[in-house]
């Protein structure tokens, strides 16, 4: 018999339509959809835009430096500097992995553990902008003799530094993910504390690891605002320099070339900006694909 | 019945096989002792900027600066029969008659090192490190080929003190184990305790980093900020002047304030709805496959380089959006730029709001489906309160994000000169960030001086509080209202 036991879909089948449930769901669905609209948008816009560069030249574009000509004009600088940046700012993951494995692993409660998590957590809201100071002030003013001033170096360490909270923020997450199970069976086999993290804990949490370094070269690529303070060039001529002169030298990057065309007062301009966004959108999209294939081999390998 | 094992005799080093030490963690070793060297300089250096003048120059003299303060860590390490070096990466310089090197033959030993090494290829090749790394690599050879096991000596300068190179150290020397009743045990075998030891100091460093950075950026930005106040050419008054022109010494904050509210409330106006409309469709209504299309596009929003939303502002939200809609608003405006800024902070509120409706346990919901509710009803009066503090945690951040936001409003609202006091959102203005990226790009010299550079800091500083400010107010909301479940 139906009464027996009480069906609670049966409250919910009153009489009329849910019209206010209805309408929410209308509601979020909008947001959902307007979220959708804006990467639309901002695909098509800079698709659009760069579309008579693209299909006339884009391999010149890419190849060639920047001259006064709008014909001939292209990133390659910017190109070589976004690419060195990444270089340099991978040398400096090992720092914030090695932060995350303190943090996560040896640190006891205490007053340091505690003053370094408050500082990691507001470092990570500090605007970029900020972090464009200090690299003006560390890197480009009192190590001048080392960096060579407004140099690449000062650039990729300034992005370096402004990357590291959100490198040790996500190292230390896919630390803690790690079951404890695993470093208990490390301990018991008699592996000290450094053993069994290089072994175990490492190893399990290397897919969370590389998936945050990995978006964190995303986020220095597509920075503009520090470099803009530490004085990339928009553009600059070059003589043959040799590659130590090169990274103590002027620089730029991408997200600087498309800063640039941009407020050129010239709306012919406007098609290179969008050129050079392509490229970018380009190369970050390609970044964060290599994030989610690594992510996904890796965990497959370690059968999980 | 007495036990047999007496647990009271002290370690001792005798009966630890002394194991040569690799080449590669020689390598290392000297590569450590460049890095520190380094670092002791760059430490010398940053505490002269702040402690004296500033005076834009990293000169010959932090070198030897450097060198007696390294010169002093040697001399601490010999009488252990180490370099500083070795005491970092593990190594020690032993006899052949298994004692340690004591300081006065180190203190040779490091001379000859030191003139091999760095003194002639300093004298013969102007310093260039790459030559330094080519010596480094035919000692390397040198100590490979010939080995010169019957007089313990390995490398040239090990040789004439009649030397080699062991694993350990007194000072790192594990005690004799014994044999083994606990698990324990087995972790002290020689060098192994010792590694462990070095691994923690690294990691410790490594998390000192971020206290370094903020302290960095504290002490920087408060020095140079507290110069624009004592600066001469300063006085109050100017901070309530006719608008925001640096060059003409003209520092009124209400144009900037304003500015930076206008595009912070227009960009909320955005991401506050959208943001908390996708966190609701995530959490509450979407299955697993329109998960899987609608998280990645989130993601991919996220990853759109700022820059490039500054282009978008002008070439899409522009003629498309507003052009229609106001018939006379120019091309730089507040208003476009405070809508570039809400696209970019829409993932930030959809991903912390997000998290925090996950958070909310499935009991509830179940409970509140017993009772008859329906999922809309379900949502908005009981995992909508229930996550509160995590929402308006994810808005203050959004706040947070878009007052710090540059790029977006440095390209569309204009101004880049300065701007007069304006409170229509239609007009071209200036904020916070983007006053102080128009003095960065602006300068000829980054290097330059004078008070409208000087600006530069003061804006920081208050940019700086203002987003600290509000992420401890998130922080604190969170603590303070999360819900224990």
């Amino acid at each position: 018999m139906r009464g027996d036991t009480f069906d609670p879909r049966t409250l919910q089948k009153q009489p009329g339509a849910d019209r206010p449930g209805q309408a929410f769901y209308g509601l979020i669905s909008l947001a959902v959809l307007a979220a959708f609209i804006m990467v639309g948008a901002v695909i098509w816009d800079v698709v659009q835009g760069s579309w008579d560069i693209s299909t006339s030249r884009m391999w010149g574009f890419l190849t060639t430096s920047f001259v006064s000509n709008p014909d001939e004009a292209g990133v390659a600088q910017g190109i070589r500097g976004s690419l060195i940046i990444a270089g340099i700012v991978i040398l400096t993951f090992p720092i914030g992995i090695g932060a995350a494995i303190y943090l996560e692993e040896y640190a006891t409660d205490n007053v340091m553990t505690r003053l370094i998590q408050v500082t990691v957590r507001n470092l990570a809201g500090v605007p970029s902008i900020v972090y464009g100071l200090l690299g003006l002030a560390v890197f480009v003013q009192t190590l001048k003799g080392l960096t060579g001033g407004d140099s690449v170096i000062s650039g990729a360490l300034t992005l370096a530094i402004l990357v590291l909270p959100i490198v040790i923020i996500t190292s230390a997450e896919a630390i803690r993910a790690v079951p404890s199970s695993y470093r208990d069976g490390a301990y018991g086999l008699g592996a000290t504390q450094w053993e069994t993290i290089r072994t175990q804990v490492l190893p399990a949490a290397m897919p969370g690891i590389l998936t945050g370094t990995v978006l964190s070269i995303a986020r220095a690529l597509g920075e503009a605002a520090p470099l803009l303070v530490v004085g990339a060039a928009g553009f600059y001529t070059t003589g043959n320099n040799d590659f130590l002169e090169q990274m103590r030298g002027a620089f730029t990057a991408l997200p600087m070339n498309i800063a640039t065309f941009t407020k050129e007062p010239a709306a012919i301009w406007r098609g290179h900006a969008a050129a050079a966004s392509l490229v970018l959108l380009v190369l970050v999209f390609l970044i964060n694909l290599v994030a989610i294939i690594g992510r996904a081999r890796i965990a497959k390998r370690l059968g999980r | 019945m007495a036990s047999t094992i007496d647990l009271t005799t002290a370690p001792t080093t005798e009966g630890v096989a002394s194991r040569p030490f690799p080449l590669w963690r020689r390598g290392v070793t000297m590569v450590v002792e460049g890095v520190l060297y380094l670092l002791i300089a760059l430490l010398v250096a940053i505490t002269e900027y702040f402690v004296a003048e500033p005076i834009g120059d990293f000169g010959l003299s932090n070198w030897w600066i450097a060198a007696v303060i390294y010169a002093a860590f040697e001399g601490y390490c010999w009488p252990a029969g180490q370099t500083t070096a070795m005491r970092l990466t593990g190594s020690s310089v032993q006899l052949v008659d298994g004692s340690f090197a004591g300081p006065m033959r180190m203190a040779a030993r490091q001379l000859i090192r030191f003139l091999v090494v760095y003194a002639a290829p300093l004298w013969a090749f102007d310093f260039n490190v790459w030559r330094i790394a080519v010596i480094a690599g035919a000692v390397a050879v040198i100590i490979e080929v010939l080995d010169r096991s019957d007089v313990g000596a390995k490398a040239p300068w090990d040789f004439f003190i009649g030397s080699t190179v062991v694993e350990g150290g007194i000072t790192g020397v594990s005690p004799d184990p014994g044999p083994v009743r606990s698990v324990s045990d087995l972790q002290l075998a020689p060098g192994r305790a010792a590694q462990n030891e070095r691994a923690r100091k690294a990691m410790f460093a490594a998390g000192l980093s971020s206290v370094i950075v903020s302290v960095l950026i504290v002490l920087n930005i408060f020095t140079e900020a507290s110069e624009f106040v004592s600066d001469q050419e300063f006085n109050w008054g100017l901070l309530t002047d006719v608008g925001w022109f640096p060059r003409r010494g003209q520092f009124d904050l209400s144009t900037l304030f304003v500015g930076t509210l206008w595009v912070t409330v227009i960009a909320m106006a955005v991401a506050g709805p959208v943001g908390i409309g996708v966190a609701f469709y995530l959490s509450e209504y979407a299955g697993d496959r329109t998960q899987r299309i609608v998280k990645p596009l989130i993601e991919t929003l996220a990853s759109i380089p700022s820059v490039v939303l500054g282009l978008f502002a002008i070439s899409f939200i522009f003629p498309k959006i507003l052009q229609p809609i106001f018939s006379d608003i120019g091309i730089f405006s507040l208003l476009a730029a405070g809508l570039g800024v809400g696209v970019l902070t829409v993932p930030i509120v959809a991903s912390i709001s997000e998290d925090a409706m996950r958070a909310v346990p499935t009991e509830l919901r179940e409970a509140s489906y017993g009772l008859g509710a329906r999922k809309a009803t379900t949502a908005l009066r009981v995992v909508f309160p229930a996550a509160i503090s995590g929402i308006s945690a994810a808005l203050i951040v959004g706040v947070s994000r878009a007052i710090g936001e540059t790029m977006v409003v440095f390209i569309a609202a204009g101004g880049s000169g300065g701007a007069l006091f304006e409170s229509d959102p239609t007009e071209p203005g200036q904020t916070l960030t983007a006053a102080m990226a128009s003095v960065g790009a602006g300068t000829d010299s980054v290097a330059g001086s004078g008070i409208a550079f000087q600006s530069l800091y003061f804006l920081g500083a208050l940019l700086f509080l203002a987003t600290l400010l509000l992420n401890v107010a998130s922080d604190v909301i969170v603590r303070r209202f999360r819900q224990v479940y």
